[in-house]
């Protein structure tokens, strides 16, 4: 009935680390809160289902909490159910879930035989095994799971729905609920799936590398700050992948030890991306209670009036750039420690290829970096840009709790780094993969060891210490010079200094928004009003940016497009009145089968095919549907 | 370990030289009368007694990002690859850690230009955040050639090993990742064709953006800071691309060593003289170039073969 391997207990370990500082910042969010009573049933229920998920080993009761995790997390994003839009989203998250729901329930069937209620995953192991098309299987698990984890291209729902819920929501759909579909994935593939082929891990791997770069340039042109962090998820969802990705392909090559180190950073870095997620989710949230707005542009200079805010969203920022010492930087250094193994692969079609995957990790590095300057630097540095900004207090205790509690997760994810891995590495051994904690950890705890034969070593412990001390030294030497300090207004060039002379998140994007308008598509706009008679100073002017979606604008619009065009033809094909119509299908009909006589006679050529089709085609246009009405 | 220390001691004392360095070598090529090369010390001593100006409108992040700019950046330069042969050095800290600590300090270096609230503090991030996020996939590229070219990952040992050993069979991938490495050298410590560091001409700067409302002790760490970064490149492009001379006894192997630091100054110092400053958007143009370089290297070095 229920499955308490190590890969269970660790995801156990990963909600509970999650929810625990949640609870006391749902707390003291609770009056914020219109419907109370719908919200709490929800909200349990909603964390009560991800338990569920991770422990279910009964195929009917994992469909159950899967399907309970979606309802209750669509519920939650309904909470405020006057803001503007949000029945359309939650509709569109609706929708969206169940169509990966759709692939999971045809997976569960194919597997089990259509015998849901009895069936565990070892039986289903045992039917995988002898099923002829495994890649199906796999297309299933991709569809199915990461569509709710948010993957290039399925990842559309993610930047609306997750800012639309409540922000103790927001924190644990982004920080838990992805990683209970990851969770699901990982289940999957280690459990059922087993002997993978090569391709599998490949289509990981890009779909990694896709999912990163998209989600932080898409993070980088946004404004609103909890759909900035959204798109973030989906940024680290994809380097998660790219770990897992490499250690699938290091697997199927027989690169046992590359492999589990692999499977470990991806296991650390979801940690970690839970961590700091649900922090800056957490942090974000305080600033919505306090501005009453999520545009970034009507902040600033919060770090006065909300100290605890504002140190603990730098803790997670400096986390989430993965600078190091902090645990971001450890999990995205394993990461490309494993993608620099792949110089042990002897295949060397592959070997040229991976680079691209280094180099789209490094970049979205890079990128984030940027990402979190903006995010933080325009939040809380500088002069308030608004009234909203302008009252802001710090928030209430319990929220304040919370977020330090979750700072505490993240910091004691660094400090405790070897005894999180070996846990990581206890789960991936129960699945026949070589244990590495011993070479990782081969020189004692204060240097983690890369696997590669001349692989790198890092030692954050030490990183911590000696940036610590140094730091102290330097602000010792500077306390001795005793400097005699002025408060003065900023200089600026001798420009005066108010807050709309301040650089803008819209304006600190502009270099890479301008780089990359291959792929944002934005139109800018300028309004101006001009005082008459002058053609270069104006009264106000208002510069906006809009930046498309670019998946959502090619695949799934042109989706609905072709569907519908597809319907439009179905419909004029079974509603046709006028006789020459009639006799139009007839001929077509006899077409059709003229051609397919000649193909079940075996006289088959791709060229009389083509032509049959254009010809059949042509008909149908001419003689069954005529002009367009 | 005394040679460890005296090599940081060392390190510590000529970045600003090299610095004046390359101001005075500039001037002497545009036939103006150069400055003298320890210039940059006398106004390190006068920023050091100067009053501290502090902006009404900055926040606490003005008081300790200057001194976290200045730690990492002193951390790594405790990471460096021995000068000597012999002499005690922390070799296993790979090249990531030192990419992460060197984007570490920019990181607050941005924040700083954001804190004073500024329009000009924000262009200079907003820019330093471009460049610096196009130049951090170049950096990891070429360093990982670097590192299976010399075997090793730690910077400490990579530089042991390709001293002892250079891979002469591998020497076009060496230049290409020779040639990626230059070029970042350039872009990460803002020098001609990215950034002019003597402009203070507004529209047109970025790491002096940024700075412009420090002032005193705070204007000290940072420029020390920069200075150091530059040393840092510089003595990781010698030691790694030119691994020449660690052999000698002691006194010799670190004057060559200092020699190949001042070389380097000259090359910069001479590249600044005959070239113009890019265009912001054509920067990633010349990063491009060291990302497709770094690429080159790989490549090559796979395809002939480890």
């Amino acid at each position: 009935m229920l499955i308490f391997d190590n890969l269970s207990l660790i995801f156990i370990g990963l909600i509970l680390l999650g929810v625990i500082p949640n609870l006391f910042y749902m707390f003291g969010y609770l009056p914020h809160i219109h419907r109370k009573i719908h919200f709490l049933i929800h909200y349990f229920v909603f964390i009560i289902s991800m338990f569920g998920v991770v422990v279910a080993d009964n195929i009917i009761l994992f469909l159950f909490f899967w399907e309970l995790m979606s309802l209750t997390s669509w519920q939650l994003i309904l909470t405020d159910e006057k803001q503007k839009g949000v029945s359309q989203i939650a509709r569109f998250y609706f929708f969206m879930t169940h169509f990966g729901f759709i692939f999971i329930l045809l997976l569960f069937l194919i597997l089990s035989n259509g015998d849901l209620e009895h069936s565990t995953f070892s039986i289903l192991k045992e039917n995988a095994t002898h099923f002829k098309y495994p890649f199906l299987l796999f297309v299933f698990v991709i569809l199915g799971f990461l569509s709710k984890a948010g993957v290039v291209p399925l990842h559309v729902w993610l930047p609306y729905a997750h800012p639309k819920a409540p922000s103790p929501v927001s924190a644990l759909m982004s920080g838990i609920m992805l990683k209970v579909a990851l969770y699901a994935m990982v289940r999957f593939l280690f459990d059922v799936l087993y002997p993978w082929s090569l391709e599998w891990g490949i289509i990981i791997l890009m779909l990694g590398a896709i999912s990163s770069l998209v989600g932080v340039l898409y993070a980088l042109s946004e404004h609103d700050i909890k759909a900035l962090l959204a798109n973030h998820s989906i940024e680290n969802i994809g380097i998660i992948l790219i770990g897992f990705g490499m250690g699938m392909i290091f697997d199927t090559l027989g690169l046992k030890t590359f492999s589990s180190f692999a499977f470990i950073a991806s296991l650390f870095h979801i940690f970690n991306h839970m961590s700091f997620k649900s922090l800056l989710f957490m942090g974000a949230g305080s600033i919505l209670h306090q501005t009453h707005t999520k545009n970034m542009e009507r902040y600033g200079g919060l770090i006065k009036s909300m100290p605890i805010t504002a140190w603990t969203f730098l803790i997670a920022s400096i986390s989430i750039s993965a600078l190091p010492p902090s645990n971001g930087f450890l999990s995205e250094w394993m990461i490309f420690q494993s993608l620099l193994n792949s110089s042990s692969v002897t295949m060397l079609e592959l070997k040229l290829a991976i680079p691209f995957a280094i180099f789209a990790l490094a970049l979205t590095g890079g990128l984030a970096i940027a990402c979190f300057v903006k995010a933080y630097g325009i939040t809380f540095l500088g002069l308030h840009r608004n009234q909203n900004a302008k009252h802001a207090t710090e928030v209430n205790i319990f929220m304040q709790i919370g977020m330090i509690l979750m700072a505490l997760v993240v910091i004691s994810l660094m400090l405790f780094t070897p005894w999180f891995i070996g846990y990581f590495d206890q789960a991936i051994s129960d699945f026949n993969h070589t244990p590495v904690y011993d070479i990782i950890f081969s020189h004692g705890i204060w240097q983690m060891h890369s696997v590669g034969s001349h692989g790198g070593v890092v030692s954050p412990l030490i990183l911590l210490g000696l940036l610590i001390f140094i730091t102290g030294t330097i602000y010792g030497v500077q306390k001795l010079f005793k400097p005699k300090i002025r408060l003065h207004h900023s200089w600026a060039c001798g420009y005066q200094t108010t807050h709309t002379t301040q650089y803008s998140a819209t304006g600190f994007a502009g270099p890479i928004r301008r780089f990359f308008s291959w792929l944002y598509g934005h139109n800018e706009k300028l309004k101006t009003v001009k005082i008459s008679d002058a053609n270069a100073t104006y009264d106000e002017s208002f510069f906006e940016v809009h930046v498309q979606p670019l998946f959502e604008d090619t695949l799934y619009k042109k989706l609905v497009y072709f569907t519908n065009l597809m319907s439009y033809y179905i419909y004029r094909f079974s509603h046709f009145e006028q006789q020459q119509h009639y006799s139009g299908v007839i001929f077509a009909l006899l077409l059709f089968v003229l051609f397919s006589y000649r193909i079940f006679m075996g006289e088959f050529s791709w060229l009389s095919l083509i032509f049959e089709l254009i010809m059949m085609m042509a008909v149908s246009k001419i003689l069954i549907f005529g002009d367009k009405k | 370990m005394i040679l460890y220390i005296f090599t940081i001691l060392l390190l510590l004392t000529i970045a600003p030289l090299l610095i004046g360095m390359i101001k005075s070598l500039k001037m002497f090529f545009l036939y103006k009368k150069p400055v003298s090369i320890f210039q940059p010390y006398a106004s390190f001593n006068k920023l050091l007694i100067k009053e501290l100006v502090i902006s009404h409108e900055s926040s606490i992040i003005t008081r300790i990002a200057p001194l976290l700019v200045l730690s990492p950046l002193l951390v790594v330069l405790l990471f460096l690859p021995p000068v000597v042969h012999g002499a005690y050095y922390i070799g296993f800290v790979d090249a990531f850690t030192i990419i992460g600590l060197i984007s570490l300090s920019t990181f607050f270096l941005m924040l700083l230009g954001l804190d004073s609230g500024n329009a000009f503090g924000g262009m200079g991030s907003s820019r330093e955040a471009f460049i610096a996020s196009l130049v951090e996939p170049a950096m990891i590229l070429t360093i990982f050639s670097v590192g299976l070219m010399a075997k090793d990952l730690g910077v400490g040992n990579a530089s042991i090993n390709l001293a002892i050993h250079f891979p002469v069979e591998h020497a076009s991938s060496f230049l290409f990742a020779g040639i990626s490495f230059f070029i970042l050298l350039l872009a990460e410590n803002g020098r001609l064709p990215i950034d002019n560091p003597e402009t203070h001409l507004e529209l047109t700067m970025i790491h002096e953006a940024m700075i412009l409302d420090i002032s005193g002790l705070y204007l000290f760490i940072i420029e020390m800071a920069g200075s150091i970064k530059f040393v840092i490149f510089a003595s990781l492009f010698v030691t790694l691309f030119m691994p020449y001379g660690v052999n000698l006894i002691a006194p010799l192997a670190i004057l060559v060593f200092v020699a190949k630091l001042i070389l380097v100054s000259i090359i910069v110092a001479l590249i600044e003289v005959n070239g113009a400053k890019l265009r912001l958007f054509k920067v990633p143009n010349l990063l491009g170039i060291s990302i497709v370089f770094a690429f080159l290297s790989l490549i090559t070095f796979y395809v002939l073969g480890a």
